[in-house]
C-alpha cells in the first residue's frame, strides 16, 4: 500500500516528511508528499502526518549537501519554493534516483529522469521569479525611516531576494511582505535578515509615507514616462518583459494620488 | 535657445531624459561587486533590469544627459544646436541626489550619464567627472554606473573618469568615416576612436595591476561599448557586420549596440520621412546577427556576402544560414560536438550546453530534447536522435523554407504589415530612394 506523508507547504514541512519516509525506506512506488489542506483522498491510500522539526529538516539538508552537492541542493531548495503541489514528490524521487546512480553528485545532469527534470523545471522557474523581483521591488520610504515594499509573488521568493537586498542596501531599515504567503523579511540596518510570519507581525496603520517620498514617486513616473520612444512604442513587448501581474506593486504603474 | 534658471527638478529630469532616451544601451550587466558594508549598492553579473517603458525597453539605469546645451550640429541629433528646444542642465547634487534616492527605492540599477558638449569636451568631461567623483567618494554609492567618454576630450580626464565608471562608452554614431562627416560635420572618426582605443590599452595595463595586487583600483571594470544609428545612411547590412565584428576583434568591446533610426529632425542630408515608422526589424535581425558573433561563434562573412548584403526579413540570420547550408544538416544529437550544435536552429547555447551534459548519462530522445529548451519546430529538419529523424522530412531548401513558414511561427510585424506589395520589389525601390535623397544632399 501507498503511504502519503501529509506536511505544511514550508521548507521545514517538505524536509520533515522528506525525513519520514527516507527513515521508512520507502522505493520510489511506495510513498509520495502531500500538502495539508490540499489533498486529494486517493483509495488504498495511508495518510501518515508528519511531525516538523527543525532537527528533521536539518538532517535532510545536510544530507543532501553531502551526497548530491551544493549545486544539486540550490536547486532542490529552490524547487521545494515553488507553487506546486508535486514538488514533494519530484524532490524525493531525485533523491532516490541520485542513490541509484554511480556518480550521485551528478544528478542534477540526468534531466531525462522524470523526477528531476521537474526540479529542474521547478528550479528554472522560481529562480527566475526571484530574480525578477530583485529589480521589480518597489520601496516606499516610511515616517518611521523604514523602506517598505510588499510583492505578490507565485513562489515563496523572499528568502532569495533577501540575502541581494541585505548585501544592497546595509545600511537602511528595510522590510518586505510576501502578500500572497503572508511571510515579512524584516531588515535592520547594520544587522543581518531574519523572516517572520505576519501572525507575529502586525503593522497595519504604521504605513505612513513621508512627503519626500510623495516627490520622488512622481519624479519616478515622469522617468518611465519621458524615457520611452513615441515612434516605437510596443505594448505587447512591454507585457511580455512584465507582465501585469506584477504591476499592482509597482510605483510607475499605479497612478498619482 | 531657451534656458530657465528657476526650472523644477521634475521638469529638468523630464528634459534631460528625454533628451537621453535615444541612447540604446542600458545594460547594467559584466561586473560583480559586493558591498563593502560602508556604502548602498552593489553589482550583479547578470545585470537586473528594474523596469519597462512603453515601447518595451528595459529600464535598468537612471539613463540622462547632464545637459542638453550643445555646441555640436549633429543632423540626426534632438539636441543640435540649430534647433529650438527647451534646455536644462543638471548639477553634480543634483545628480547623486537622485541616483541615491532612486536606488534605495529600488528603481534603478545605477546611472547611465551622457552629456551633450557644453563650452568644449574638456569642460563637459569635467562636469561629468565631478559628479561621479562625488557620487563614488561622498554618498559611497558602489552600484553600477555607465558614462559616455566625450570625444575630444583631454586623455588623461578620461582616465580618472574610467576609475569611477564600469562601463565606458563612445557612441560611433555611424557605421562609416563619410557618413559621419556627412552627418556629424563636427566630428571625426579619428576623435572616436582615439579614446576608444584608450580605454582599450588603459584595460589591459589594468590587468596586469590587478594580477599583481588584487586591490588595485579596477578600471572599468564591465568594459567598453559602443552604438551606432542604423538607417540614417546607406550602408549595407554586410557594411554594418562588417564593422561590428572588427570592433569586437581590434578594440575588445564587450558589446555594440545599434539604434534604428528615429526621425526627429528635417534635414536635406537625412533620409525622406515615411509612414514606416523606425527600421525596427532591420534593427532586430542587427542584434540577432551580433549575438550569433558573440556566442555563436559565427562570422560576419557567413552570414552575408557582397552578393547579398542584407538580411533576410523572414528569417533569423541562423535560419537564414542553416537552409543557404544544408550539407551541414542533419546533425545527430547524441554525437555532434557543442559548437555543431550552436549552429542548428531551435538550438541556443544553454540547451546546447545541457544536451552536451545530459548525453553523458544517456542517450538523448526528442522529448527529453524538447524539456532542455530545445525549440523543436525549428530545430526538427536539421537534428537526428539516434539516427532518426523526428517525422519523415525532405533536406530540400524549398520544402523546409515552405513548412517553417507555414508551421503557425509569428511572422515580424513588418511583413505582415506589407500585405499586397510585393516584397523584394518594394525593397529595392525604397532603399534606392533613401541613396539619392543622401547622395543628392552631398
Amino acid at each position: 500500500m501507498k503511504t502519503v506523508y501529509v506536511c505544511s507547504d514550508t521548507v521545514t514541512g517538505i524536509f520533515s516528511g522528506i525525513y519520514d519516509a527516507w527513515k521508512a525506506q520507502k522505493g520510489e512506488e511506495e510513498c509520495t508528499i502531500a500538502f495539508r489542506g490540499m489533498i486529494e483522498a486517493e483509495l488504498f491510500c495511508d495518510y501518515v502526518e508528519v511531525e516538523e522539526t527543525q532537527h528533521k529538516a536539518q538532517a535532510v539538508e545536510t544530507l543532501i549537501q553531502r551526497h548530491l552537492g551544493k549545486q544539486a541542493y540550490w536547486d532542490i531548495y529552490h524547487a521545494v519554493l515553488a507553487d506546486d503541489l508535486k514538488k514533494g514528490e519530484a524532490v524525493l524521487g531525485t533523491m532516490l534516483a541520485a542513490k541509484a546512480i554511480p556518480d550521485s553528485k551528478k544528478i542534477m545532469d540526468h534531466l531525462s529522469c522524470p523526477k528531476v527534470g521537474k526540479v529542474f523545471e521547478l528550479s528554472r522557474k522560481v529562480g527566475g521569479e526571484a530574480h525578477l523581483f530583485k529589480g521589480f521591488v518597489r520601496f516606499r520610504e516610511l515616517t518611521n525611516d523604514v523602506l517598505y515594499a510588499e510583492i505578490e509573488p507565485r513562489s515563496q521568493v523572499l528568502t532569495c531576494i533577501a540575502p541581494h537586498f541585505a548585501n544592497r542596501l546595509p545600511l537602511e531599515n528595510w522590510m518586505i511582505y510576501d502578500k500572497s504567503h503572508h511571510m515579512f523579511v524584516v531588515h535592520e540596518a547594520g544587522k543581518r535578515w531574519v523572516l517572520v510570519s505576519d501572525e507575529y507581525a502586525d503593522i497595519s496603520g504604521k504605513l505612513e509615507v513621508t512627503e519626500k517620498e510623495k516627490e520622488y514617486e512622481r519624479l519616478w513616473r515622469g522617468f518611465v514616462k519621458s524615457i520611452s520612444i513615441e515612434s516605437r512604442e510596443n505594448p505587447r513587448c512591454q507585457r511580455s518583459h512584465l507582465p501585469l501581474q506584477y504591476r499592482p506593486n509597482m510605483t510607475e504603474f499605479i497612478l498619482d494620488d | 535657445m531657451r534656458i530657465n534658471e528657476s526650472m523644477t527638478m521634475y521638469e529638468k529630469l523630464n528634459i534631460l531624459t528625454d533628451a537621453a532616451k535615444y541612447d540604446v544601451a542600458c545594460t547594467s550587466s559584466g561586473t560583480s561587486r559586493s558591498n563593502d558594508g560602508t556604502g548602498m549598492g552593489n553589482c550583479q553579473q547578470s545585470g537586473i533590469c528594474h523596469s519597462f517603458s512603453a515601447d518595451g525597453r528595459c529600464i535598468s539605469l537612471l539613463k540622462i544627459l547632464f545637459t542638453n546645451e550643445c555646441i555640436y550640429d549633429c543632423k540626426y541629433c534632438v539636441n543640435r544646436r540649430s534647433n529650438d528646444v527647451a534646455r536644462a542642465s543638471f548639477t553634480p547634487d543634483e545628480i547623486c541626489t537622485l541616483t541615491m534616492e532612486f536606488y534605495r527605492r529600488n528603481y534603478i540599477e545605477g546611472l547611465f550619464l551622457s552629456s551633450g558638449i557644453l563650452k568644449s569636451p574638456d569642460y563637459t568631461m569635467e562636469l561629468i567627472y565631478a559628479a561621479l567623483y562625488k557620487l563614488r567618494r561622498e554618498c559611497g554609492f558602489q552600484g553600477y554606473i555607465h558614462v559616455k567618454a566625450i570625444p575630444g576630450a583631454n586623455c588623461e580626464l578620461v582616465r580618472q573618469v574610467g576609475f569611477l565608471a564600469d562601463r565606458m562608452s563612445v557612441n560611433l554614431e555611424l557605421p562609416t568615416a563619410e557618413s559621419l562627416k556627412l552627418l556629424a560635420p563636427n566630428k571625426t572618426r579619428k576623435n572616436i576612436l582615439t579614446p576608444m582605443r584608450l580605454v582599450q590599452n588603459r584595460m589591459e595595463e589594468n590587468k596586469q595591476e590587478l594580477m599583481v595586487y588584487r586591490n588595485a583600483p579596477r578600471f572599468v571594470p564591465a568594459g567598453q561599448s559602443t552604438q551606432m544609428i542604423i538607417g540614417a545612411t546607406p550602408e549595407t547590412d554586410y557594411q554594418i557586420m562588417q564593422v561590428t565584428e572588427s570592433l569586437y576583434q581590434k578594440f575588445e568591446l564587450k558589446r555594440v549596440f545599434f539604434s534604428a533610426f528615429v526621425h526627429v529632425n528635417e534635414d536635406a542630408m537625412l533620409p525622406a520621412r515615411t509612414d514606416e515608422g523606425p527600421p525596427l526589424l532591420r534593427e532586430h535581425r542587427l542584434y540577432q546577427a551580433d549575438w550569433l558573433l558573440r556566442y555563436y561563434h559565427f562570422r560576419a562573412d557567413e552570414l552575408l556576402s557582397e552578393k547579398e548584403p542584407n538580411f533576410n526579413v523572414l528569417f533569423d540570420p541562423k535560419c537564414n544560414w542553416a537552409l543557404k547550408h544544408l550539407e551541414h544538416f542533419p546533425v545527430e544529437i547524441n554525437r555532434a560536438d557543442y559548437k555543431t550544435l550552436l549552429r542548428v536552429p531551435g538550438i541556443g547555447y544553454k540547451s546546447a550546453a545541457r544536451i552536451v551534459k545530459a548525453r553523458r548519462l544517456g542517450t538523448l530522445d526528442f522529448p527529453d530534447i524538447k524539456k532542455m529548451g530545445v525549440v523543436l519546430k525549428r530545430a526538427l529538419y536539421f537534428i537526428t536522435c539516434q539516427g532518426k529523424m523526428m517525422y519523415p522530412v525532405r533536406i530540400e531548401e524549398d520544402y523546409i523554407t515552405r513548412n517553417l513558414l507555414s508551421s503557425g511561427e509569428k511572422l515580424p510585424k513588418e511583413v505582415v504589415n506589407m500585405g499586397y506589395q510585393q516584397l523584394s520589389l518594394f525593397d529595392v525601390t525604397m532603399g534606392q530612394k533613401r541613396w539619392n535623397a543622401v547622395s543628392d544632399g552631398a
